[in-house]
């Protein structure tokens, strides 16, 4: 990059960060998302911490995850989606979408849509966006990880397609429900359950997953919260010993669990969650998809954990 | 062989004893790893650790104020858990022994003729079309299973020309027939997507999904199978002199080799339906059984099927605790432990004669 360019560039961060300070954007993040945008184009830091500038607000945009199709579509920027991944199935107008594979991408289909930019998750291998981004197609990478992070994506949605002001309204929409859960599930002197969430049959939310942060702030105590790895396998026994008082599982796409099938487990009929038929579904599109309707998932799992909060 | 140490020229004098040892070591391995898991007097801690007498009151069902769930964890989980390790392991390292005598090749494995290429097949689309919770607990193993034998009487046929089994042909088909599979189950794999990591436990072995049911299931056909094998011996050591000499000596060798594969893939079909493709156990220990205990079927073959046992019991044990809380599947054990024990030995018994 030549100094011109550097110099132009030092330009726009500086105005992106005030920007973004000014619209009070989810503090506390070294790396998080910055954009700003006006007639002249947008400038954006995506979650992985990439620089990226677009001349002019996007108008036809491929969606590589479901993540990002749902919030854009819920942003008010759905008629700007031209392609979305095989797994976009909400909401309904993706279906007569094109679709353009899922993790291995089909890049001459998208080539062939003649996108001004993709929008991914950190699912999507790098090194197949890039090779589009060679072709002249810019991306922007949507890395969630917290409830916050999933508030900071749809401004950052926002502001790229020019839908800022409905998307901070749907911000503030989201983030006035979360509050409104999390003042009855976090307040004071309310018992907070032992729980296990499956997505598959032993597999569980471990720290510093997605799962993790929806279990703490729907006012729960993950039993695999202190196990070593995001997404763990857990044995039978551990289950059984930390003898959850509630069982969440997840129901969707290819997991076909039921609560039958989860008390029957041998030596599962001691759990108190099992004796006590504590033993919930959730949709796993709603625990799964990091973008709007996570709230909804938010609030089901809470009404499971704590009924009594929510007559 | 070569001269050995004085003691191991003892044991393979000594067989009886050598067998009384191996199923003592057996017992007590058993035992030992009854005690070793995330809730039991050795392990990881994790919830809680409890102490012998606690444990031992638990299974004996003898302290009434000890909470519901220590019985549970040891009798519906732990100690089918170690049983069916056991009798897998006992089943793969015995037909592991006959595939290494009828093909006469130290690279045979109980998997050769397509066991567990086949059976993948019937696991995976098991759980592609989403049918192992939904059906019950059987679907994937019953699918297994079948997949499995489909693909050893198709193995069969290609190596056998005019009634009679070549055992080099039977041996390239096994290998392109497990290519081609191998190729049907990464296209399922890559169809299923976000399921595919529940199947891979299953494609690398794991006991998590242990049941009494599965240990009453395998019990018998291991044990007649095993015990067909060791009734076998002498025709299999006759057997690895070649087939003209086999004959010669009065055996039958195209009917050994019928009995011999059937028996075998039997075997380890039923072992891998349940657990899934664990390797390894199948290559060495009937191998570093025969380091110590000679080329001797009668011999090898019940050594091989006691040490197999206590090996996979063992293995099972670190899987399940190695990372607290946590399953690793034991595949991933018994070729991280087997492989460097198994060059080692090798490199011992420096002759690297490791058949006949």
């Amino acid at each position: 990059m030549n100094s011109d360019g550097k110099n132009s560039l030092m330009v726009w961060l500086s105005v992106a960060v005030v920007v973004s300070s000014v619209m009070a954007f989810a503090g506390g993040y070294m790396v998080g998302a910055m954009a700003s945008s006006n007639d002249a184009g947008v400038l954006l830091v995506d979650d992985y911490g990439r620089t990226i500038k677009l001349s002019a607000t996007p108008e036809r945009i491929v969606s590589v995850a479901p993540t990002p199709t749902e919030i854009l579509f819920a942003v008010g920027a759905g008629d700007l989606v031209v392609g979305v991944d095989d797994y976009s199935d909400y909401p309904a107008e993706t279906a007569n979408l094109t679709k353009v594979g899922s993790y291995t991408l089909n890049t001459e289909v998208i080539v062939g849509l003649q996108p001004d930019l993709i929008i991914s998750s950190d699912l999507v291998p790098l090194s197949q966006l890039e090779l589009l981004e060679d072709q002249g197609i810019p991306f922007v990478i949507l890395a969630t990880r917290t409830l916050d992070d999933v508030m900071k994506d749809i401004r950052l949605v926002g502001i790229l397609t020019g839908h800022v002001d409905d998307a901070v309204a749907l911000a503030e929409d989201l983030e006035e429900r979360v509050d409104a859960i999390t003042a009855k599930t976090l307040a004071e002197g309310v018992v907070m359950p032992r729980v296990y969430v499956e997505y598959y049959p032993y597999w569980t939310y471990g720290p510093g997953s997605f799962g993790d942060d929806l279990i703490a702030l729907a006012g729960g105590i993950n039993i695999a919260g202190n196990t070593s790895s995001e997404y763990p396998m857990v044995t039978s026994e551990f289950v059984i010993a930390q003898d959850p008082e509630v069982i969440v599982y997840t129901f969707g796409y290819m997991t076909s669990t039921t609560a039958d099938e989860i008390a029957s487990r041998p030596g599962w009929d001691t759990i108190t969650a099992v004796s006590t038929d504590r033993i919930y579904s959730v949709d796993d599109n709603l625990v799964s998809r990091y973008g709007p309707r996570i709230v909804d998932g938010l609030e089901q799992l809470a009404e499971m954990l704590h009924p009594e909060l929510f007559e | 062989m070569k001269a050995r140490g004085p003691r191991l020229s003892f044991l393979m004098r000594n067989p009886g004893l050598f067998m009384i040892l191996l199923a003592a070591v057996l017992i007590a391995s058993a035992f030992a790893a009854i005690m070793i898991g995330s809730l039991g007097p050795i392990g990881p801690g994790d919830p809680e650790r409890i102490s012998f007498g606690d444990a031992f009151d638990a299974i004996i069902g003898h302290d009434d104020d000890l909470p519901e769930y220590y019985a549970s964890v040891f009798w519906d989980v732990r100690i089918p858990r170690i049983l069916l390790a056991g009798l897998v392991g006992a089943a793969l390292a015995c037909a592991g022994t006959a595939m290494q005598a009828v093909f006469r090749n130290p690279m045979a494995d109980p998997f050769i003729v397509g066991v567990s290429s086949g059976a993948a097949v019937g696991a995976a689309s098991a759980g592609l079309i989403g049918l192992t919770v939904a059906v019950g607990a059987f679907t994937a193993p019953v699918l297994a299973f079948a997949f499995a034998l489909v693909t050893v009487l198709v193995v069969y046929r290609m190596g056998s020309v005019g009634g009679r089994i070549h055992v080099d042909t039977l041996l390239l088909s096994g290998v392109a027939v497990a290519s081609f599979l191998g190729a049907v189950v990464s296209f399922l794999i890559y169809f299923a997507r976000e399921d595919y990591h529940q199947l891979i436990p299953w494609l690398l072995g794991s006991m998590a999904v242990a049941r009494w049911s599965y240990v009453w299931i395998l019990i018998l056909p291991v044990a007649i199978g095993c015990f067909v094998v060791f009734m076998y011996g002498r025709e299999l050591n006759a057997l690895l002199l070649g087939e003209e000499t086999a004959h010669n000596l009065g055996a039958n060798p195209e009917s050994l080799k019928r009995v011999m594969l059937t028996v075998a893939a039997l075997l380890a079909a039923g072992a891998v339906a349940f657990t899934g493709i664990i390797g390894f156990v199948g290559l060495i220990v009937p191998h570093m059984m025969r380091m110590v205990v000679g080329a001797n079927h009668r011999v090898l073959v019940p050594a091989a099927t006691l040490f197999g046992a206590s090996f996979l019991i063992w293995a099972d044990a670190i899987s399940r605790t190695i990372i607290p809380a946590q399953e690793l599947p034991v595949g991933i054990i018994t070729a991280l432990c087997g492989g460097p024990f198994f060059l080692y030995l090798l490199h011992r018994s420096k002759a690297g004669r490791v058949v006949g």
